[in-house]
């Protein structure tokens, strides 16, 4: 379990995270969205123990991160900027890991370069963009960790090895109860990958939830009735936004699906339908009822 | 086995569930019969094993499946009762539509019609193993 307890960083004057608390069990699969500047990397350096907090506390299974080998032996960072041994090739990056991480698994770094079509004897230099993160994504997986933390990784890779990557993840998941923490600028891109997402912004999370519960929490409902008709008719109902053009009203509704479309059945609408919203449209609204305005957080 | 739309806005568990059940209902599993793991499943759709957890615990708590420690997940042997209990309620949803269709007036006989034609359809779809999705 990786817990931050009111962590604090500040670059000078700068504070670029702010008493930061979260918890992350075991098995999870965490997406951590925000806008550049938000905090993210800092977020996952200082998890990792490449920084050290001003203030608060970090810590993997309650032992703390920072300088502590006995901890970091146990996971793995991709970073946003990757860095490769000068005019190394994969396969000698692959001796370094072996050296430094005791869990490094070669058949399965062997495995996955096949797989991605990479030919591990060249120099990395060679390696376009694309390439050399999946070079590194695949150092990191083969080190078979426990917790692995990849900081804008997904937003590199084409959809092909973003679905093979995710099946790594999802098998380690079950196997060995792995722990991912990924972040990113989409939420999109973490919608199906992850069980848990954040939003982190301006150094602090301002949302935590449940993916599936989020899909579910809030609907939309579109309804119409041959009489007049304005919000208070709605008064039994949770309604975040009311919209209403001409007899047609939309309504955000939070709450039981069921339950609300009998009540609203009772009233003998003209027109009653039931929408999903999107996870993009859920984050809008809820952002919105904590008093955000979304647009101005998500580039 | 599976077909989760994930673009659809359903959250993909209940689809999990949704479809595990419809493939109790018309026999596709059998009472006693082993359900893929969480692992398989997460693989096998490229789910989050997460969420198969999710969709897999609410089956269990509703006892529509049932574990063995180190072996797997089964079927239980009353599923097909618990599962059709719970859509009780549908036949309100047939009182409300039919209710509109005459108030616009639509023929009875429109409604009958369809309605038959949904229990020979299910009927087919028992004996068949699962074809889902299949409306005509």
């Amino acid at each position: 379990m990786i817990k931050t307890e009111k962590a604090t960083k500040k670059f000078g004057s700068f504070t670029a995270l702010n008493e930061l608390s979260c918890t992350i069990p075991d098995g999870c699969i965490y997406g951590l969205v925000g806008s550049n500047g938000a905090g993210k990397s800092t977020f996952l350096r200082l998890v990792t123990g490449i920084y050290k907090p001003e203030s608060g506390k970090i810590t993997i299974d309650d032992k703390p991160v920072y300088e502590n080998p006995e901890v970091k032996k146990r996971f793995v960072f991709v970073p946003d900027e990757l860095y490769f041994l000068p005019q190394a090739s994969m396969q000698r990056m692959a001796r370094l890991y072996e050296h430094t991480y005791a869990s490094f698994n070669i058949e399965r770094f062997q495995n996955l370069t096949k797989t991605f079509g990479l030919d591990p004897k060249v120099n990395l230099n060679g390696f376009s963009k694309g390439m050399k993160r999946q070079a590194a994504t695949i150092l990191a997986l083969s080190t078979m960790p426990d917790y692995i933390f990849f900081d804008e990784t997904f937003d590199g890779l084409d959809p092909v090895m973003r679905n093979l990557v995710k099946n790594v993840i999802y098998s380690d998941v079950c196997e060995r109860k792995a722990t991912a923490v990924i972040t990113s600028h989409s939420l999109r891109e973490l919608e199906d990958t992850c069980d848990q997402l954040a939003l982190l912004h301006k150094g602090g999370i301002i949302f935590e939830s449940d993916i599936e519960n989020l899909k579910t929490s809030l609907f939309k409902v579109q309804v119409a009735f041959d009489k007049e008709y304005d919000k208070e008719l709605f008064k039994g109902i949770d309604v975040m936004n009311f919209v209403k053009k001409g007899s047609v009203a939309n309504l955000i509704v939070r709450g039981n699906r069921e339950k609300t479309i009998t009540l609203l059945q009772q009233m003998n609408p003209i027109v009653l339908d039931v929408l999903p919203l999107t996870l993009e449209e859920v984050f809008i609204y809820e952002m919105d009822a904590l008093g955000y305005a979304f647009k101005d957080m998500i580039i | 086995m599976f077909n989760i739309d994930k673009l659809s806005g359903r959250p993909v568990y209940e689809q999990i569930i949704e479809q595990m059940q419809y493939l109790i209902l018309v026999g596709g599993i059998v009472p006693d019969e082993q359900i893929p793991s969480v692992r398989s499943l997460s693989l096998d759709l490229s789910v989050n094993p997460n969420t198969i957890q999710k969709a897999y615990n609410e089956l269990e708590f509703n006892k529509i499946t049932y574990s063995v420690p180190g072996v797997g997940r089964f079927v239980a042997k009353d599923a097909k009762q618990k599962i059709g209990a719970s859509y009780d309620k549908k036949v309100d949803v047939i009182y409300d539509a039919s209710y509109w269709l005459a108030l616009a007036g639509v023929e009875q006989t429109v409604i009958t019609d369809t309605v038959s034609k949904a229990f020979t359809n299910a009927k087919r779809h028992m004996v068949e193993r699962m074809k889902p999705n299949d409306k005509n």
